[in-house]
């Protein structure tokens, strides 16, 4: 009981001096996520049953490489081919081999991982495996996009509902952020990405993204295509904590007999080899 | 503050080593085309993200002396759903393994399946199949 105590006495002089310098200043008061009433968990359950754990159709994605083409500007398409082309002869560039997220939209778009989502008041959270930073955050509260937000690997995400849909707009991405459709071929989107998406059930347990990406510097108009995700309810299902830079290492000691990570032996394309090979 | 002092330590020797963080990749380097059969012992089994990795060491061509290779896999999560635990295979257990190489003839492959000699049991990986919701 202690700490919680003496963390609450540290968070409330740290509240008292900042309370008082906005006065002296004369700012405004903070805007304040308000706490959640009793009317705000009962709305919770008249959203649509997005419960249990989702798996992608990762067919269905690789058919919509054909079915949905990206509207490349030619300099990126020509990129793309060269892309394709290694990635057919057997040398494929790796685009996340760095273990950096995946991002969006490509979390979205090439995901192999299962998916689940949390509604709370004010917001819905979407958590994946395999990669500690899945993770995104959907204010429903209202809110608007911070006027400069900093740019992040997922963006900066608001959603409302429209009927059973959730409506998500997200901005705010890096530009760094690739527009994959596989491991090994994408491109940066360069900057100024809006994604706008509109996720419901297409049926009891199939779930559907529908995309609008507009990426200015890399295509020609807005890219519109959508993803399928599977429910399921069995427990094996559960999502398992997934931490992607933990397959460069493997379990070892040190000199003092502590359990420690080695680093794996491993080639430039990500692929792990026997140690000394 | 000790296992602060020995974080940092561990991080300088990462930092000396120059080791390059590479893992979550395509699997396009491995030969689909080229299907190979060894009889192997399991070195090692790591389940961890984003791919799994079994090493054994097995003759890739009958006659030859036995090497160590290492195999790759999808994730924990993925093949917990297809049957899989971190306790699948253990370091001594002999396996009929099924691969497919590496295209550069380094020694490492995609694992394709694999047979538990000592009690038949198969192990695949094919998530594939399981393109479709309500799975038991």
């Amino acid at each position: 009981m202690r700490r919680p105590i003496r963390e609450c006495l540290i968070a409330m002089s740290f509240a008292v001096a900042a309370g008082g310098a906005a006065a002296a200043a004369g700012t405004q008061e903070p805007v304040i996520n308000p706490p959640p009433q009793a009317g705000d968990w009962a709305a919770l359950a008249k959203l649509p049953d997005w419960s249990g754990v989702w798996t992608p159709n990762m067919s269905d994605q690789d058919a919509r490489i054909k079915t949905d083409p990206i509207p490349w500007k030619p300099a990126a398409a020509a990129q793309i081919a060269r892309l394709i082309a290694a990635e057919e002869a057997g040398d494929p560039k790796g685009l996340f081999v760095n273990c950096l997220p995946e991002s969006m939209p490509s979390w979205m778009l090439i995901t192999h991982n299962a998916l689940e989502f949390l509604f709370t008041p004010g917001r819905v959270t979407i958590l994946g495996e395999s990669d500690g930073n899945r993770l995104r955050r959907i204010y429903t509260d209202g809110r608007p996009h911070p006027a400069d937000p900093d740019p992040s690997f997922h963006g900066h995400s608001i959603g409302h509902w429209e009927g059973q849909t959730l409506v998500v707009d997200t901005v705010g991405i890096l530009p760094e952020t690739y527009i994959a459709f596989s491991e090994a071929v994408g491109l940066p989107n360069n900057g100024d990405m809006h994604i706008v998406e509109r996720i419901h059930l297409a049926g009891s347990d199939t779930l559907r993204d529908d995309l609008e990406i507009t990426a200015p510097h890399v295509f020609t108009r807005t890219w519109k295509t959508s993803r399928i995700l599977y429910r399921q309810r069995a427990r094996k299902y559960d999502i398992v904590e997934g931490v992607c830079l933990q397959g460069s290492y493997s379990e070892g000691a040190d000199a003092e007999g502590n359990a420690v990570f080695v680093p794996a032996t491993q080639t430039e394309g990500g692929n792990i080899l026997p140690a000394g090979k | 503050m000790m296992k602060l002092k020995f974080l940092k330590s561990v991080s300088v020797l990462g930092a000396l080593l120059a080791i390059p963080a590479y893992a979550h990749h395509s699997f396009a380097m491995f030969d689909f085309n080229n299907t190979l059969t060894i009889k192997a012992t399991v070195k090692e089994f790591r389940w961890t993200n984003p791919h799994v990795v079994l090493l054994v060491e097995g003759s890739a061509k009958p006659g030859t002396a036995p090497e160590v290779w290492s195999m790759e896999l999808t994730s924990p999560g993925n093949l917990t759903r297809v049957g899989w635990s971190r306790r699948s295979f253990k370091p001594g257990d002999h396996i009929e393994l099924e691969f497919n190489p590496l295209r550069d003839g380094k020694h490492g492959g995609a694992f394709r399946k694999a047979t538990l000699l000592e009690t038949g049991q198969v192990l695949s990986s094919n998530l594939r199949d399981a393109e479709k919701p309500g799975l038991k």
